[in-house]
């Protein structure tokens, strides 16, 4: 499903090279975890992947379900099904929640051609979703994110990505700021979306997150490149060893 | 040296002198307003009240003072202005005529057709009020009874039907009487593509203890030139709600004027412009505090974009007696295009020494961490723009009390968006 060859990245304002030769493939159906030290480039490529302008590519490619990924805006890769639950959700002061949820799903929708959802339909939809991801649907009347916890708004990333029903889901460090029964809510919501048609991509610090997720593959991402891949066991020996030994071990 | 040169009148004056002459419709006050304009002429840069304005540059020239429509085509051009609120009952003049389509009034409300006197004015810093004494064709007085709570909204609707190079001009008088309560929408709409000269002067008496709900909805075609004036005397504990929307217009300039001559007074303005296109929009303000204990407010927000230029002057006068006074602004603007502006001139003149005035003023473009947060969603870049300016001013116009009126009011906001985000 995605296939990212030699990739180099740099940052468009000061030209700081993040990431420096990185390749990944990740397949249908796949749970993919990325670790790494900070600084390491977890949050550039996810970034990259769903279009952000402040980066530019100056080499490689990425390729998503046979198309070039790197043609196409922010919202035409959303609409295609990359959907990047951030890091840091942003606060939108004035933009009641209801409406940006309604607003994306029936871009989305028209994008692939779909009919736009009906009032009820869409309302029953968020319902639904709310409810398994314990959110107070009080909650949703307000400015998007504005005033939710640092939980809240993680959950709230979750009810997106679930209402928008993407192909590939990047989660970027989702487990951060969570307390535990947060963390096994959101990471419930994710595993109700595993789908053979679906490829998510966890990008984590820790492998705590990996025991509520089981991913499929475990790649850890030093200076700008994968340097080791394996399956779940990597991440627990990560943890047991922290990264500087497998790092200077892949060196 | 005092010596005097005769001023070489621009072709915009000489038309307004000629215009003035073939309308035939004289009298001393009349006569008086269009011999300041002659001796003094349009008002330029050097006036400090049009610094941004440049009347003398900006006004055009060849307009006649517009004869009065069918009344069939009064009613067809009105017809394709949808009303902001349902069940108003509007009064309504088309190229500044009156035409009684006989809709009843709410009790404690009662109007007469005439021209209402003007009031007397200065040199020309008053060239707004100035071509209103001399052009005005027809007005309406309209009084709220003492003590009258009215529900109804009262709605004084003006078009523009479409004859080129017009002058359409009107005057209003409005007396709210003492503890009465009111809800007034004020409207002026024009079609798109025909130049014009729209001229409104409205004349709004809060008396002791009435509270006046005040809106101006302006949507002056794109062509238009529109040289409006409100002022406003308020009395011992009186209130006034202000909303005014600005959207259309090549020239609009539209002066608020605020005599607060009571104490407690409450006076809370806000307004919205959206400046797109070819647009030039000024609105200019001026609130003077004459007694103790008035609070005053005031919020603007600006959305600027295509060549559009936009105005805010401020003024805050607080008299020596007016202590206590708590009077704020705020103007906040956004800026979408590299070729628009906006210049915002806060003025505060304060002689009393125990009073708080605050102003601020902030201009800045989309925040680009909610486009991409929107973005990476689905919703197009158009779309997210929308999204991020309806927020802005929504702020402002979900305040409103009346929600129907909200809903119109964004109604007339979105048709801006689709037509210049």
């Amino acid at each position: 499903m995605l296939e990212i060859k030699n990739l180099h990245v740099r940052i468009e304002e000061d030209g700081t090279e993040i990431i420096k030769g990185l390749n990944l493939s990740v397949a249908a159906g796949e749970v993919a975890a990325i670790m790494g030290p900070n600084g390491s480039g977890k949050s550039t490529l996810s970034y990259v992947l769903s279009g952000k302008e402040d980066y530019e590519v100056t080499e490689g490619s990425i390729t998503y379900n046979g198309q070039d990924l790197l043609e196409l805006d922010v919202a035409e890769r959303a609409a295609a099904g990359v959907f990047l639950a951030f890091q840091y959700p942003v606060e939108i002061p004035g933009v009641p929640t209801m409406t940006f949820l309604k607003e994306a799903m029936n871009a989305q929708r028209k994008e692939r051609g779909e009919a736009e959802l009906t009032t009820p339909d869409f309302i029953k939809r968020v319902r639904a979703a709310a409810g398994d991801l314990k959110i107070d649907f009080n909650m949703l009347k307000r400015p998007v994110n504005v005033g939710f916890s640092g939980g809240e708004k993680k959950r709230a990333e979750i009810l997106q990505m679930s209402l928008l029903e993407p192909k590939l889901c990047i989660l970027d460090e989702t487990d951060s700021g969570l307390d535990i029964d947060a963390l096994k809510i959101v990471s419930d919501g994710v595993n109700h979306l595993r789908d053979p048609n679906r490829a998510v991509i966890v990008i984590t610090h820790y492998q705590r997150l990996l025991d509520h997720i089981v991913p499929d593959s475990v790649h850890v991402l030093s200076n700008g490149q994968i340097v080791k891949s394996g399956d779940k066991s990597l991440a627990i020996e990560l943890e047991e060893k922290g990264y500087a030994d497998i790092i200077a071990a892949a060196a | 040296m005092t010596a005097h040169t005769p001023r070489i009148l621009t072709d915009a004056e000489t038309s307004l002198l000629d215009a003035y002459v073939a309308a035939g419709n004289t009298n001393a006050a009349r006569d008086a307003a269009i011999a300041q304009l002659k001796d003094n002429g349009l008002p330029t840069r050097r006036v400090e009240a049009f610094h941004y304005t440049d009347l003398r540059a900006l006004l055009k020239a060849g307009y006649s003072v517009a004869s009065r429509p069918t009344e069939e085509l009064a009613k067809t051009v009105g017809a394709q202005f949808p009303r902001l609120v349902t069940g108003a009952s509007v009064q309504h003049f088309r190229d500044g005529h009156f035409f009684d389509f006989g809709e009843a009034l709410p009790k404690g409300a009662t109007v007469v057709a005439e021209l209402p006197e003007a009031k007397p004015l200065g040199g020309n810093e008053d060239a707004t009020a100035l071509i209103n004494t001399a052009f005005a064709q027809d007005g309406l007085t309209l009084s709220i009874a003492e003590g009258a709570e009215i529900e109804q909204t009262i709605g004084l609707a003006y078009a523009h039907t479409g004859s080129a190079n017009t002058i359409a001009a009107q005057r209003f008088a409005i007396n709210a009487a003492a503890n009465s309560t009111s809800t007034i929408v004020y409207r002026a709409v024009g079609l798109e593509d025909v130049q014009y000269l729209s001229s409104s002067v409205v004349d709004l008496d809060i008396a002791d203890g009435a509270t006046v709900t005040f809106t101006m909805s302006i949507e002056e075609g794109n062509l238009a030139q529109r040289l409006g004036r409100l002022n406003v005397s308020l009395g011992n504990g009186a209130k006034l709600n202000l909303f005014i929307l600005n959207v259309g217009g090549k020239l609009v300039r539209q002066e608020v004027n605020f005599d607060v001559v009571g104490e407690n007074v409450d006076l809370n303005i806000s307004g919205v412009n959206l400046i797109g296109g070819e647009s030039h929009i000024d609105v200019t303000s001026r609130i003077t505090h004459h007694t103790p204990n008035t609070n005053s407010t005031e919020t603007f927000r600006n959305v600027a974009t295509g060549r559009g230029r936009g105005v805010f002057q401020g003024q805050i006068n607080v008299r020596q007696a007016a202590q206590l006074t708590d009077a704020r602004m705020a103007c906040n603007t956004l800026l979408l295009s590299d070729d628009c502006d906006f210049s915002a001139k806060p003025e505060l003149e304060i002689f009393a020494d125990d009073v708080q005035c605050a102003h601020g003023a902030t201009v800045t473009d989309l925040e680009d961490s909610y486009m991409f947060y929107l973005m990476a969603r689905g919703i197009s870049e158009t779309n997210a723009r929308r999204m991020l300016i309806k927020a802005f001013v929504a702020e402002i116009v979900e305040d409103l009390e009346d929600k129907g009126l909200a809903e119109g009011l964004e109604g007339r906001i979105d048709t801006w968006m689709e037509k210049h985000v």
